[in-house]
C-alpha cells in the first residue's frame, strides 16, 4: 500500500510529461518497440499506427526468435499468428479477432492488446533475458527456462482424409535421423569447445576464469567482431535501463490506459445465430421481399437437415476410428496421465536436486582444481543428476513398452488362425 | 564431420583402398575446372571426412581393416604406403594367421565373438581421431563366408556401442551364377541381420558393374581391379563434398546424415542403389563433352527402366509412390568443381524397388534349399540354427511385400 502512495506522489510530482517518457522507456524496452507517437495515434485509433502495432505484437508473441528471422513474414502473415497466439492465451476481447489483417484499421484494439500481456506478467524483463548477450560458454543446467515460457501451442490441425500410414512412418523416420545429426553436433561441439578451452589457458585476465570463451577468443581475434558484441552489450544496457524506468512510472501509463480503454465503443455481444430474417423495409416490393425471405429460410433448414444427414452417416461408417467424442476424450484422457507423470518426475527431481542449487545457464569453465569458492557446479554431479533422470524416464519407457506388447500379444491372441508378424528392429 | 570406413574381408578391403585412392586422386586433381579458393574448400572438406593427418604430411585414411587372413590386408597396406600420397593407419588393422573355411557361421558365431574386443578397440581408435562423428561406411560383401559372418558380427556391435551414430553399409550383391554354393544361406542371413543394425544398404551388382566394364568402358578382359575401380568411381562421386542447396557457399558437413535423412528415414525401405554418369574409359574421356540436360535424360531413363536422367523429369509424381510428394521424396545437391576429371558428372542414388526381383530370387532359392535341409550343418554347427534361418526369411518376405506394395 505504502508503495502505491509513493508512487502515485512520484506521479503526481511528474507532471504531464511524465507520460511520454514512460512511454519511450516502456518501447525501449521491448524488442522493435515502436515510437511513443504510435501510441498517442493508437489512443484514437488511427489506422497508420496498426502496422506497428502488430509488428510488435508479433515479436513480442514469437518463441524465442531474436534475429529476425521471423521478421521476413508478410503483415498479413504476422497479423493471422498474432490473432491465433493471442486466442491459445486466453485473450477475452473479440473484436481483436475481427480486424482485418492487412493492418488498415485497429490500432487501439491491438494498443488493448499490447497493454494485456504487459499486465499478465513482466514481459519486458523477460524477453531482456531472453535476448541476454553471452559472453561465456553458457550450458543450461535445468529445463526451468523451457517450461517457464511454452510458448502458443501449434495449431491443431485435423487431416482432410486418411492418411498413409507409410507417411506418417516416413516423416517419424526424418525427425529420428534428425535428431541424430543433433546429438552429432552437440557432440562436435562439445569437443571443440574442450580444445578452446584448453588452448587458452592462462589467457584471461579474471584468475577464477583462467581461459577464454569462444566469443572472448572471437573478439581477439577479430575486431570488427569485438567492436560489433561491444556495441550490443551498449544497446543491451539502454534496453535495461529503460526497463528500469519503466517500472519507475508504470502507473502512469495504467492510468492512461484506462483512458484508452473508455474511449472504446461497447463491444457487441456474440451474433449467435446469423439472422435469417431479412430487415423489414417498408414501401413497395415488400410482399416480394416477405416472399424471398420465406423461400431463403426454408432453404437453409434444408442445407442444415442434409449436411446433418450426411455427417451422421459419415461418423456411422467411419465408425469413431480416431475420430469423435469418444476417441478424443481418450486422447485427453491420455495427453493428462502423461503430463501428472511428468510433472511427478520433475518434482521428485526438484528435490532430489536440492533447493541450494542455482537455475538457468551456468558459463562453463575448465579447471584443473577445486573453484576457490563462490557459487559453482561441478559437472560430474550435473552429469549424474542428468543420469538419473535418463535412468528414470528409461524405466518408464520399459514400463510403458511392455504394457504394450502385452497389448500386442492379447490382441494377437484374439483372433485366432492370424499370423502377426511384427516390424524389424529393436 | 569425418566418416570411418570399415573394410572387411578380401571384398572390403580392396574395394576401401580403390574409394580411397579414387578420393584422394580426385581432391588433389588439378583439373578441378574451379576457383582457387573452391579449390582448397573442396580439398579441406575431403580431407576432414576421410583422412586424418599425421606428422610427416601424409595423410591417414580413416579406415580399419579386417580379415580373417593376412593376404590381401598385406596387400592393401603395401599399395597404399608405396603410392606415397596417402596410407593407412600403422595399427588400423585386424587380421589372423590363418583363414578359417567359407563359412557365415562361423564368422558370426566364433570369429566375432572371439576377437570382438580387439576389433571394437581399433576402430574406437580411429572414432577417437575424429573430432566428430558422422558415421560408419562398413564395405563387405554379401554373400561371402567368414567375411559376410563377421561383417553383420560387426555392424551389430557398432549398433549397440554407437547407437546414435549413423551406419551405412555397401553391400556387394553377388553374380546371379555365383561360385559358391551356399551363396544364398550367407546373402539372405547378411541381409536380415544388417537390416536391423543398419541404417541404410548401399547395394552393387557385380552383373550390372560388370556390364559398365564391358560395354561402356570397353575393357576387354574384366579383372576384379576394374570391377573396383568403377565402384570406387560411383562411391566417391556420392561422398564428395557437395553444396547445401540453402547456403550455396559453403559445403555440406553431414554427408551421411543428410543421405540418410532424405533416402531412408522409413525403417522397411533401406535398399539403396546407385548410378553414375558418364563412366568411360580414360582415353575417350578426353574427347567428349557433356551437356546437363543430356546427363539427366540418361539418369532418368536408367531409373525407369531399371537398367538403367532434366531435374525436370525427376519431378514426375509418376515415378514417386503415392504417400510422398515428388519435392519430399527429390533433392539435389551440387558442386561447383569437376569430379575426376570428368567435367560433367551426375550420380544417382535411389531407394526404389529396383532390388526387389533379383532380392526375390535370392529368397526363393535359399527356400528351395532350406527346404530340403540342405547344407545346413554347417550352419547349425556353428549356432545358427533353424530359428535364425525361418527369422531371415521372415524379415526378407515383409521387405519384398513392402517394396512390391509401392
Amino acid at each position: 500500500m505504502g508503495r502505491r502512495r509513493r508512487l502515485a506522489g512520484a506521479v503526481a510530482e511528474a507532471g504531464a510529461g511524465a507520460l511520454p517518457k514512460v512511454i519511450a522507456a516502456l518501447s525501449q524496452s521491448l524488442p522493435a518497440g515502436p515510437s511513443p507517437e504510435i501510441f498517442r495515434r493508437a489512443k484514437f485509433d488511427r489506422p497508420e499506427a496498426a502496422p506497428a502495432l502488430w509488428q510488435l505484437l508479433f515479436r513480442l508473441l514469437s518463441p524465442q526468435s531474436a534475429d529476425g528471422t521471423s521478421a521476413s513474414l508478410a503483415l498479413e502473415a504476422q497479423a493471422c499468428w498474432v490473432k491465433a497466439a493471442l486466442r491459445s492465451q486466453g485473450y477475452p476481447r473479440l473484436v481483436l479477432a475481427q480486424l482485418p489483417e492487412d493492418g488498415s484499421r485497429g490500432s487501439r484494439e491491438l494498443l488493448l492488446a499490447l497493454s494485456w500481456l504487459l499486465a499478465r506478467g513482466p514481459l519486458p524483463e523477460r524477453l531482456l533475458a531472453q535476448a541476454h548477450v553471452q559472453l561465456g560458454d553458457e550450458m543450461p543446467v535445468c529445463e526451468c527456462e523451457a517450461l517457464a515460457s511454452p510458448g502458443p501451442r501449434a495449431p491443431h490441425v485435423e487431416a482432410e482424409g486418411p492418411v498413409d500410414i507409410r507417411c506418417v512412418q516416413w516423416l517419424m523416420g526424418r525427425l529420428r535421423f534428425r535428431w541424430r545429426c543433433l546429438i552429432t553436433s552437440q557432440q562436435e561441439q562439445c569437443a571443440l569447445l574442450s580444445k578452446i578451452h584448453l588452448y587458452t589457458r592462462g589467457c584471461h585476465s579474471d584468475q577464477r576464469l583462467g581461459h577464454l570463451s569462444v566469443a572472448e577468443t572471437e573478439m581477439l581475434r577479430d575486431p570488427e567482431g569485438g567492436q560489433q558484441l561491444l556495441r550490443r552489450l551498449e544497446r543491451e544496457n539502454v534496453g535495461l535501463e529503460a526497463a528500469l524506468e519503466w517500472r519507475r512510472g508504470e502507473l502512469v501509463f495504467w492510468r492512461w490506459m484506462d483512458t484508452v480503454l473508455g474511449a472504446c465503443p461497447p463491444e457487441a455481444p456474440a451474433a449467435a445465430t446469423q439472422p435469417t430474417v431479412l430487415p423489414r423495409i417498408a414501401g413497395r416490393g415488400l410482399g416480394q421481399l416477405e416472399l424471398a425471405a420465406r423461400e431463403l429460410r426454408a432453404l437453409q433448414e434444408e442445407l442444415c437437415e442434409a449436411a446433418e444427414r450426411r455427417r451422421a452417416a459419415w461418423a456411422a461408417r467411419v465408425g469413431g476410428q480416431g475420430r469423435g467424442p469418444q476417441w478424443r476424450s481418450a486422447r485427453q484422457a491420455l495427453q493428462k496421465a502423461v503430463e501428472q507423470e511428468l510433472a511427478a518426475l520433475r518434482r521428485a527431481w526438484e528435490q532430489d536436486r536440492g533447493p541450494a542449487r542455482p537455475h538457468g545457464p551456468h558459463r562453463l569453465v575448465r579447471r584443473e582444481d577445486e573453484a576457490p569458492g563462490g557459487q559453482y557446479l561441478r559437472v560430474a554431479e550435473v552429469i549424474q543428476a542428468l543420469r538419473n533422470q535418463e535412468a528414470c524416464l528409461e524405466a518408464a519407457l520399459h514400463r510403458l513398452q511392455g504394457q504394450c506388447r502385452q497389448e500386442l500379444a492379447r490382441l494377437a491372441g484374439a483372433l485366432p488362425g492370424l499370423i502377426w508378424i511384427l516390424p524389424p528392429g529393436r | 564431420m569425418s566418416i570411418v570406413t570399415v573394410q572387411l574381408g578380401q571384398c572390403g578391403n580392396q574395394i576401401g583402398f580403390e574409394v580411397f585412392d579414387t578420393l584422394f586422386s580426385d581432391s588433389h586433381s588439378s583439373q578441378g575446372l574451379c576457383s582457387k579458393r573452391e579449390n582448397e574448400a573442396y580439398q579441406a572438406s575431403c580431407k576432414e571426412r576421410f583422412f586424418s593427418e599425421e606428422e610427416n604430411g601424409v595423410p591417414i585414411a580413416r579406415a580399419v581393416l579386417v580379415d580373417m587372413e593376412p593376404k590381401v590386408i598385406n596387400q592393401t597396406l603395401s599399395k597404399a604406403a608405396q603410392s606415397g600420397r596417402w596410407k593407412y593407419g600403422q595399427h588400423a588393422y585386424f587380421c589372423q594367421k590363418q583363414g578359417s573355411g567359407n563359412n557365415w557361421a562361423y564368422g558370426y558365431s566364433v570369429h566375432g565373438p572371439r576377437h570382438e574386443e580387439s576389433i571394437m578397440n581399433i576402430i574406437q581408435k580411429e572414432v577417437e581421431k575424429c573430432d566428430s562423428l558422422s558415421g560408419f561406411f562398413i564395405i563387405m560383401s554379401m554373400a561371402g563366408g567368414t567375411g559376410s559372418g563377421i561383417g553383420a558380427f560387426v555392424t551389430q556391435n557398432l549398433q549397440d556401442q554407437y547407437a546414435h551414430s549413423l551406419k551405412m553399409n555397401q553391400i556387394i550383391w553377388p553374380y546371379g551364377t555365383g561360385e559358391v554354393i551356399v551363396q544364398n544361406y550367407n546373402s539372405i542371413l547378411t541381409l536380415s541381420h544388417l537390416y536391423r543394425s543398419s541404417d541404410a544398404l548401399l547395394v552393387h551388382e557385380n552383373d550390372a558393374v560388370h556390364k559398365i566394364c564391358a560395354k561402356l568402358m570397353n575393357i576387354k578382359q574384366i579383372s576384379f581391379s576394374d570391377i573396383n575401380q568403377v565402384l570406387a568411381h560411383q562411391l566417391g562421386s556420392v561422398f564428395q563434398p557437395v553444396y547445401s542447396a540453402e547456403g550455396l557457399f559453403h559445403y555440406r558437413r553431414n554427408p551421411l546424415g543428410d543421405l540418410m535423412e532424405n533416402l531412408v528415414p522409413h525403417p522397411e525401405f533401406k535398399m539403396l542403389s546407385l548410378r553414375n554418369i558418364p563412366q568411360m574409359s580414360e582415353n575417350s574421356l578426353a574427347y567428349s563433352t557433356f551437356t546437363w540436360a543430356g546427363l539427366l535424360k540418361h539418369l532418368r531413363q536408367m531409373l525407369i527402366s531399371n537398367a538403367k536422367m532434366e531435374e525436370e523429369g525427376f519431378k514426375d509424381p509418376a515415378l514417386y509412390t503415392s504417400w510422398l510428394q515428388p519435392v519430399d521424396a527429390f533433392n539435389v545437391w551440387k558442386t561447383q568443381r569437376a569430379f575426376s576429371k570428368y567435367e560433367k558428372s551426375a550420380s544417382l542414388v535411389s531407394n526404389s524397388q529396383f532390388l526387389v526381383k533379383p532380392l526375390n530370387m535370392i529368397v526363393g532359392k535359399a527356400w528351395n534349399m532350406f527346404a530340403s535341409k540342405a547344407y545346413l550343418h554347417q550352419y547349425t554347427k556353428f549356432g545358427i540354427e533353424e530359428e535364425d534361418f525361418l527369422d531371415s526369411f521372415t524379415l526378407l518376405e515383409q521387405v519384398v511385400a513392402s517394396y512390391y506394395n509401392l
